[in-house]
């Protein structure tokens, strides 16, 4: 059966060699001669006003959130929908209940704005 | 031939490279969860290397949850460590000293 | 020369995991630890497949790879950190860190490997699932039979990390100015025009 994987090593393999090939090629051919203005940060020919790497908001932390716990939710799924014929009605009503606790989560995400994007 | 002890000593060797880090990263709250994650996945490849030598998927159910268990504690974790830096400034474990008589 | 593929895969790929987790406790920048942490996530998943746990390999890489190292790199980066001081006591740890990490390795590794108490004579290797067979299915038919109450926790488990991180994160924000689109669409003709009669003024500036 695991010979039915063997593509995805072949494809995992070129596109590791693919990679590398690129990126050396790049930088074996490519000229590079840097100076101190050149790596600097460029902001419009003026001093950059602040450090190059910016904090992010913390609202992007809040969308992963919710991003990961679905995420996961759906992986539930997916066994069951596969196996939905032979687990029968309490299986089914079993998932019921897993996606009514879920819904109670996101309404409480929905109602305390964890959602807007003020 | 791969026995089941080349899948239990790849385990043993992520699990004592996390306790190293937790020892190394000692300052760095990030980096120790992160070796926490590790840990999670070490003793996973276990369940799983075991779940298949003894033809019992039980092990694979059980990876699952800990899969599901170790998310949900990463973004706890995480949520925690951003409201600490925010009052705080600072996630250096040797400053978190406030509960120290 | 006939090449044992299964063994070159696993050795590979152990390489690689290990060499990863050795880098994702070294490396000095948080945001290179989680992308090393993403390989070696990645390199677990692809031993997992060689285990015919096809279903936890894929989850693996669409949980863990995609979603929870996402998490870590947003935090790192949300973050922004002085790095220097965070490291201090690396050396000091060092030889302690090693000490203990080669002492738990060797006593797991003497329990794994004495007396062949895991070897093929006790766990024979299994003999390779037919093709056409699913392991989802099989976990499906298991996890929906024998473990509900443990899914039902975990379901549990799910809405209590949505809570807490909403409650721990979120903020109000007070003096926002923001839109509500719902109200704009809301809004009647009257709220918003007044009609007023005016008298109408002739052009030499005199009124009627």
């Amino acid at each position: 059966m695991l010979a039915e994987y063997f593509p995805v090593l072949v494809f995992l393999g070129i596109s590791t060699v693919i990679g590398v090939a690129l990126v050396t090629l790049g930088g074996l051919l490519g000229p590079s001669n840097p100076d101190s203005e050149k790596l600097s940060p460029y902001e419009c020919g003026f001093e950059a006003f602040e450090d190059t790497r910016m904090k992010f908001d913390v609202r992007y932390y809040l969308v992963a959130i919710l991003f990961i716990i679905f995420d996961l939710e759906i992986a539930f799924f997916i066994p069951w929908a596969v196996a939905l014929d032979e687990i029968g009605w309490l299986g089914f009503n079993a998932m019921l209940l897993f996606v009514a606790l879920l819904i109670v989560g996101f309404v409480v995400e929905w109602k305390n704005g964890a959602l807007e994007w003020e | 031939m791969l026995t089941l002890a080349h899948f239990l000593t790849l385990g043993a060797i992520l699990f004592s490279l996390s306790v190293a880090g937790i020892f190394l990263n000692r300052k760095n709250v990030i980096i120790l969860l992160m070796c926490i994650e590790l840990m999670l996945l070490s003793v996973n490849m276990n369940f799983v290397a075991f779940s298949r030598f003894l033809g019992n998927l039980d092990g694979q159910v059980f990876v699952f949850f800990i899969l599901t268990v170790a998310a949900a504690e990463a973004a706890i974790g995480l949520a925690i460590l951003v409201v600490l830096f925010r009052n705080r400034d600072t996630i250096n474990v040797s400053e978190l000293d406030d509960l120290k008589g | 020369m006939d090449i044992p593929i299964p063994q070159t895969v696993f050795y590979l790929f152990s390489f690689i995991m290990v060499a990863a987790a050795i880098m994702v406790i070294t490396v000095r920048n948080p945001v290179y630890a989680a992308l090393f942490l993403v390989l070696t996530f990645f390199s677990a998943a692809a031993i997992w497949l060689l285990l015919e746990a096809e279903f936890l390999a894929i989850v693996l890489v669409v949980v863990y790879v995609g979603a929870v190292m996402v998490l870590f790199l947003f935090v790192v980066m949300m973050l922004d950190i002085n790095l220097a001081p965070l490291k201090e006591g690396f050396v000091s740890y060092l030889p302690v860190g090693i000490a203990v990490a080669l002492l738990m390795a060797a006593e797991m590794l003497v329990v794994v490997w004495t007396r062949d108490r895991f070897g093929p004579e006790i766990y024979p290797v299994p003999a390779a699932a037919e093709a056409g067979t699913s392991n989802t299915a099989a976990l499906g038919e298991l996890l929906y039979t024998n473990f509900l109450l443990p899914f039902e926790i975990a379901g549990v488990i799910l809405l209590v990390a949505i809570v807490s991180a909403v409650t721990l994160t979120l903020r109000k924000r007070s003096g926002v100015r923001s839109q509500s689109p719902s109200h704009q669409v809301r809004v009647k003709r009257d709220e918003r025009v007044r009609l007023v009669d005016i008298a109408s003024e002739s052009p030499d500036g005199r009124s009627d």
